[in-house]
Order: C-alpha cells, then sequence, then structure tokens
C-alpha cells in the first residue's frame, strides 16, 4: 500500500476509531450510573444538595428564558393569524400544546446543558487533574457512584420541576402579550382542549431524558480531562456542545418515536 | 515484596515507560528518582490499578495484579495507600471527615466509630486539635500530615508517596522524612517515595532507582548512587544545569 493511500486510510479510520471509543465509553458510563442507581447506592443528602444546586439555581435562568419566549412566540404568533384570519379563539390552545410538547422541555434543556453541564464537567474535571477523583478511588469511593448518581438523580427530578416553571412563566407571559397586545381575554388564552395526557408524557419524557442525559455526558466530559486547567477548560467547552447536541438529538429521536409509535 | 516487569506504557504517541522493571522489598524506604516527566508518579500509580500498563506485568506479594478489575483492586488499595503530591484533602469536608472516610468506604463503619479511628490517626501526625477545620484553614505542610494520617488508616503494609516535601518549608519537610522514617522502623511499612529532593532522599532511603528516558537507569543504595560515574548521574545527583542529561 502506498503511503498516501495509507494516510488516507489513516485519516478516515482515525475519527471513526475515536467516535466508536468515545461512544463506547459514555455507554458504559450510562450503564454504571444506571446499576448504582438500581442497587440503592445513593447518598440522600448529596442527593438534596444537587437538586438545590440543579433546581433552585436555575429557577430565575430558566423562567426570564421561558417567558421572554412565550412573550416572542405569542406575539410572532398573533401577528400572523392577524394577517389571514383575525380569530384568537385558538391561540393559547395551541400556544400550550406547543409549549408543553416541544419547546417547555427542550429550551429548559439546553438551559440546563449549558448551566448544570459545564458546571459538573468543571468541578469533575478539577477533581480528576488535582488527583481527587484518585483520592475517592483509593479510599474505596467510586467516582461514579459518589460524583455521578447524585447529580444525575437530581437533574433528572429537577428537570421535570423546572420544564413546569418554564411552562407557567412562558403562558403567563404569553397571557399578558395576548391581552396587552391583541385584546384576548385570559380566559380565551387559557384554553386546554388541544392539550391531552399523550402531550404531558412527550413532554415529560423528554425532560426526563435530558435530565438523564446531560450530568453523565459532562461527567464523562470530566472524568476523561487531562492535562491541568487547559484540560479542565477543554472538558468545559466539550460538555457544552456535547450536552447541548445530546438534547437536540433527543428531541428528534423521542418526537420521531411518539410520532411512528403513537401517531402523535 | 513489589515487582514491576517490563512495564510499558505510553499516553498517545508519547512513550513514557519502556520497559521498566523493578523490585521493592518489604520493610525498604525506595526512593524513585529522575527528572520531571519522567514517569515515576506514572509507574507507581500501576500499583494500585490507578493506571494500566500497555504490556508489563505487577506482582505484590507474589500474585500478579496488573489486571484485577476496579472492584479487585480494592483489595489491593487497602494494603498499599497512597499519599499523593497535592495532599487532594476534599476541600468541602473537614480534615477528619477526610481521614474517616476510607474507613466509612471499606468497612462501612458508622460516622461516629469512623471519627473516632480517624481522630487517633489525626493524633499519630499532631493534628487532633485541628479536626474539625477545613483544608482551606490550614497550610500545606499540614495538609500534607492529614494525608499521610488518611493514608495510614487501613494500616497499609505499603504507603507510596508522591512528591511528599514538594513545596514544603524546609522544617515541614524535615517532619515528613522523621513520619517516614517512623513509620519504616515503628511499624515496619514499605515505602515507595517519588521524590527530586535531594536532602530527603539521602537522609531517608535505603535504596535510590532512578527512571530516565522510559529506563531504569541505576538501582542501588545511597553509596552505591554517589559513587557512581555515570555522568547523567552525576549531573542529575549535582543539580547541574549543563550535562548530558536530555530534559
Amino acid at each position: 500500500m502506498t503511503s498516501a493511500a495509507s494516510r488516507v486510510l489513516a485519516g478516515v479510520g482515525r475519527p471513526v476509531v475515536g467516535a466508536w471509543r468515545e461512544a463506547r465509553g459514555l455507554a458504559g458510563l450510562f450503564l454504571d450510573t444506571f446499576v448504582a442507581v438500581a442497587r440503592g447506592r445513593v447518598r440522600g443528602r448529596e442527593v438534596v444538595h444537587q437538586m438545590y444546586l440543579v433546581g433552585n439555581k436555575s429557577v430565575p435562568f430558566v423562567a426570564i428564558t421561558l417567558a421572554v419566549l412565550g412573550l416572542i412566540s405569542v406575539f410572532q404568533v398573533a401577528t400572523q393569524i392577524k394577517q389571514v384570519i383575525p380569530d384568537f379563539t385558538m391561540l393559547g390552545a395551541a400556544f400550550m400544546q406547543m409549549m408543553v410538547r416541544e419547546f417547555a422541555p427542550t429550551i429548559t434543556g439546553l438551559m440546563v446543558a449549558t448551566r448544570v453541564g459545564s458546571g459538573i464537567a468543571a468541578e469533575i474535571g478539577s477533581m480528576v487533574v488535582t488527583e481527587q477523583v484518585d483520592a475517592l478511588r483509593m479510599s474505596n469511593a467510586d467516582p461514579v457512584e459518589y460524583l455521578l448518581v447524585p447529580r444525575t438523580i437530581a437533574a433528572a427530578v429537577m428537570m421535570l420541576m423546572l420544564t413546569i416553571v418554564g411552562i407557567i412563566c412562558a403562558t403567563i407571559a404569553g397571557m399578558l402579550i395576548a391581552r396587552s397586545g391583541f385584546d384576548v381575554s385570559f380566559k380565551t388564552f387559557l384554553n386546554f382542549q388541544l392539550l391531552d395526557a399523550g402531550d404531558l408524557a412527550l413532554g415529560g419524557t423528554k425532560a426526563l431524558a435530558y435530565g438523564l442525559a446531560i450530568p453523565v455526558i459532562a461527567g464523562r466530559a470530566g472524568l476523561t480531562a487531562r492535562g491541568g486547567s487547559a484540560g479542565v477548560g477543554r472538558a468545559t467547552t466539550q460538555a457544552v456542545v456535547a450536552t447541548s447536541f445530546a438534547v437536540i438529538v433527543l428531541d428528534f429521536v423521542i418526537s420521531g418515536v411518539s410520532y411512528v409509535v403513537f401517531g402523535q | 515484596m513489589i515487582r514491576f516487569i517490563d512495564i510499558h506504557k505510553a499516553f498517545g504517541a508519547r512513550t513514557v515507560l519502556d520497559g521498566v522493571s523493578l523490585d521493592v522489598d518489604t520493610g525498604e524506604v525506595l526512593y524513585i528518582v529522575g527528572n520531571s516527566g519522567a514517569g515515576k508518579s506514572v509507574l507507581v500509580k500501576h500499583l494500585i490499578g490507578l493506571l494500566r500498563p500497555d504490556s508489563g506485568r505487577i506482582e505484590l506479594g507474589g500474585k500478579e495484579i496488573t489486571w484485577l478489575t476496579e472492584h479487585e483492586f480494592y483489595a489491593v488499595r487497602m494494603q498499599c495507600a497512597m499519599v499523593f503530591q497535592n495532599s487532594t484533602l476534599f476541600d468541602a469536608m473537614t480534615l477528619v471527615e477526610n481521614v474517616a472516610l476510607p474507613y466509612r468506604k471499606h468497612f462501612a463503619l458508622k460516622p461516629a466509630a469512623a471519627r473516632e479511628r480517624a481522630l487517633a490517626k489525626l493524633d499519630l501526625v499532631g493534628m487532633r486539635s485541628a479536626a474539625d477545620w477545613l483544608p482551606g484553614d490550614i497550610g500545606d505542610g499540614l495538609k500534607k500530615r492529614v494525608a499521610i494520617a488518611r493514608a495510614l488508616t487501613l494500616d497499609p503494609s505499603y504507603v507510596i508517596f508522591d512528591e511528599p516535601t514538594t513545596g514544603l518549608d524546609p522544617l515541614a519537610a524535615a517532619q515528613v522524612d522523621d513520619l517516614i522514617r517512623s513509620l519504616k522502623h515503628d511499624t515496619g511499612v514499605t515505602s515507595i517515595v517519588v521524590s527530586h529532593d535531594l536532602r530527603s532522599i539521602f537522609g531517608v532511603a535505603d535504596r535510590i532507582a532512578m527512571i530516565y528516558q522510559g529506563k531504569i537507569l541505576i538501582d542501588g543504595t545511597p553509596a552505591e548512587v554517589r559513587a557512581s560515574r555515570d555522568p547523567i548521574i552525576d549531573q542529575f545527583f549535582n543539580g547541574r544545569a549543563d550535562g548530558p542529561m536530555k530534559i
């Protein structure tokens, strides 16, 4: 084989092998985390602490973002409706369905990926490069059980809570702009007739999936950090990119499965 | 006895250990020396499963431990403790909680019982009065003492010290040296010390092994090392900037 051909093969093969290793490592970490949870190896006090950090500390960020998103969405949709058929009776109903099924869980997921994913990668990455993770292993404290399990449980629970907070804030903001900008009464806007159990299940499944994925993906970035503060910086960037991408991919996959299996 | 047999380890394209073979006798204080990045810490981390070799064998007490699982290595880590270079105390835990952690995890002791035992270990290193302080409240020398107390919690047969005197003032460094000596004399613990500190090396070591370019360049008593005419050994131990040593 010529050296040019082997260079081309190596150029193609290296990223494929790298991606395969990364996928295998991530799958292993997911498995380890869920096995630890299933075996009940959960530190309750740390879970509560992480719920505070992941959930309570994210409330202002999520509330403001979703309120602004709700306000803009209602304004844009109402403006379009006004140009076609100026009938706003279903404005609130369609908005609710869109928020519950799609925007509230996914935008909240992206917010949590940015804020919490980066924090987890930076914290665990710093522990790796300063050998604290090695010290945990020396003390018979499994880093997955000690670091990832509490964060994963906390993120899964708090993603559901934050999504509910996001829906409430987006609805209030949308209701206010509908009333002030388009003269739609609160009663007309608060229309739940398009919402059914399937919409709630879909939104809830997405929130739960993002909450489980973000800490594990960010934790993997942190646990594989190498080379001092530069390595921690790389891990943090990698975590934000990978968790945000995971939210988008999971959104696509869950929506697709829901459509194919349940027809909605 | 510990045996490292033909250990090879590379990180990406960079070869760190290129066929290192080294024996550690029971009860001795072995210093592993070499320039920065020579692979000293990398070598000792293989003994406790924090790193795995690309090839080679590691034996502990006549049993091969090279490819034990992470779970199986917990038993090895009860025999072989490690004092890390930066002490690596957990910032959110008090000193006594740091020392109690191995008791709670290895023996599943209740917090009160683990605390009692941890206080006894802190007493050994003169830190009992600061038990409820946080690591951020004390200096590097005292952190090192607490890290040593944590390493001794399980009464190990072997203790690995990774640059125990680096960054310490001379008094604190001398206290750490005394601790290593007393460990050997009082409890018969085998110590493997990774160090650059010449005063400490020639004051405490029973034997010295120098790693250079991924291999053991010399393995002998302090007197044998001093008597060596190898120009690289001469340059390293006399701390000269000019010479044949490639950094």
